[in-house]
C-alpha cells in the first residue's frame, strides 16, 4: 500500500523533472543516463553555492556544504566510470529540461534574502531530492544497461535519501521557529 | 592509492581476528598448564578492536558495547566524506573521514555520536 503511494508520488516527481515525457517517447541510453546523473548533481552544487553566498544560518550552511561536497564526490565517481568505460556522456532532452528548470529556480533563489531565502532554499532541496530519488529509482536504474553504471546509481540512492532526511530536518526546524514571524511564503 | 586504502581497510578488518587468535592461544596454554616459549602472557593485549562500518549513509552496527580500553575502528565504505562526533557536547570528533579511510576511537566513556556532516546519521557506543 505504502509502496503504491510512493510509486504514484514518484511518477509525479519524475514528471516534474521532465523525465517522464522522454520515457514515453523512448528510453535513455547509458551515455544519456550518465549525462542526466552528472547534470542532476551539478544542479544541486549550483544551489549550494548560492546558499553559501547568501545564507547566514548555521544549519543551512552546514547542509549546503555537505551538498557541494557529496554531489561532487558522485560526479567524480561518474566521470571515473565513463572514462574507464570509454563512454562520452550524451546531452539529451531530459538534461536540457532539468537545466532550464534549474535556471528558473536559481533566479527565484537569488531574488530572496534572509530567512525567506533559507526557507526557499531548503524547501527546494526537499522537493529536488524527492524528484531526483524518484528519477534514479524509477527511470535511471531500471534503464541502465551497463552493470557498473547501475551499481553506481544504486550506491548513490542512499546518499540522496539521507540528504532528503537531512533537508527535512532543517525544514522542520524552520517551520517550528519561523511560523510565528512569517506569513505564508 | 586505491590499493593502499584497501590494504588499510583489510588490516583494520583483520585486527579483531588477530586479537581473537592471540587470546585463544593464551587460553590454551593456561588450560594445558604448559609454559609456552612464545610471548609471555603479560604482553598479550587485553583490549579488543571492533569495527563499525560507515556504509550506505549508516553506521553499521549503530549500537556497540565495548570495554574500557577497547578500540573502535570506524571504516568509511561510502563514496562521500563522513565524520564521527560526540553528540551531546561535541566532546570529541574524528574530523573528516574521507572515502575509504578510517578512524580509531579509544573507548573511554559511553557516547552517543552523530556524523556532523549528515546530522541524521547517528550511533552509540556503550562502554562497560
Ligand atoms: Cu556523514
Amino acid at each position: 500500500m505504502k509502496h503504491t503511494i510512493l510509486k504514484c508520488l514518484g511518477i509525479a516527481f519524475v514528471v516534474s523533472l521532465g523525465i517522464a515525457p522522454a520515457k514515453a517517447q523512448n528510453t535513455l541510453t547509458d551515455p544519456e543516463i550518465a549525462h542526466v546523473a552528472v547534470t542532476a548533481n551539478s544542479i544541486d552544487i549550483g544551489y549550494a553555492e548560492i546558499a553559501k553566498e547568501k545564507s547566514k544560518d548555521a544549519d543551512v550552511l552546514n547542509f549546503a556544504k555537505a551538498m557541494a561536497s557529496d554531489h561532487k564526490a558522485v560526479i567524480d565517481q561518474a566521470v571515473a566510470l565513463v572514462t574507464k568505460l570509454h563512454v562520452t556522456p550524451a546531452d539529451n532532452g531530459v538534461s536540457k529540461k532539468m537545466l532550464a528548470d534549474a535556471e528558473k529556480t536559481k533566479k527565484m533563489l537569488r531574488s530572496k534574502s534572509g530567512k525567506a531565502f533559507d526557507k526557499a532554499y531548503i524547501d527546494n532541496e526537499v522537493a529536488y531530492h524527492k524528484a531526483v530519488i524518484a528519477a534514479v529509482e524509477t527511470v535511471l536504474i531500471p534503464q541502465s544497461h551497463n552493470a557498473e553504471l547501475k551499481d553506481l546509481l544504486q550506491k548513490v540512492a542512499p546518499t540522496l535519501k539521507t540528504h532528503l532526511e537531512h533537508a527535512e530536518m532543517v525544514q522542520s526546524n524552520f517551520n517550528g521557529h519561523g511560523s510565528k514571524h512569517m506569513g505564508k511564503m | 592509492m586505491a590499493a593502499s586504502i584497501w590494504v588499510k581497510c583489510k588490516q583494520a578488518a583483520l585486527l579483531p581476528v588477530i586479537c581473537l587468535l592471540l587470546n585463544s592461544c593464551t587460553d590454551n596454554t593456561a588450560d594445558n598448564g604448559i609454559q609456552a616459549e612464545t610471548a609471555p602472557a603479560a604482553e598479550q593485549p587485553k583490549f579488543e578492536v571492533l569495527t563499525v562500518e560507515i556504509k550506505d549513509m549508516k553506521f553499521v552496527p549503530d549500537s556497540i558495547t565495548v570495554k574500557k580500553g577497547d578500540e573502535v575502528v570506524f571504516v568509511n565504505r561510502d563514496i562521500v566524506t563522513h565524520c564521527v562526533t560526540e553528540e551531546k557536547s561535541k566532546a570529541w570528533t574524528s574530523g573528516m573521514i574521507l572515502a575509504g579511510e578510517s578512524y580509531i576511537w579509544k573507548a573511554t566513556e559511553s557516547a552517543a555520536y552523530i556524523c556532523a556532516i549528515h546530522k541524521v546519521m547517528k550511533g552509540k557506543i556503550v562502554v562497560q
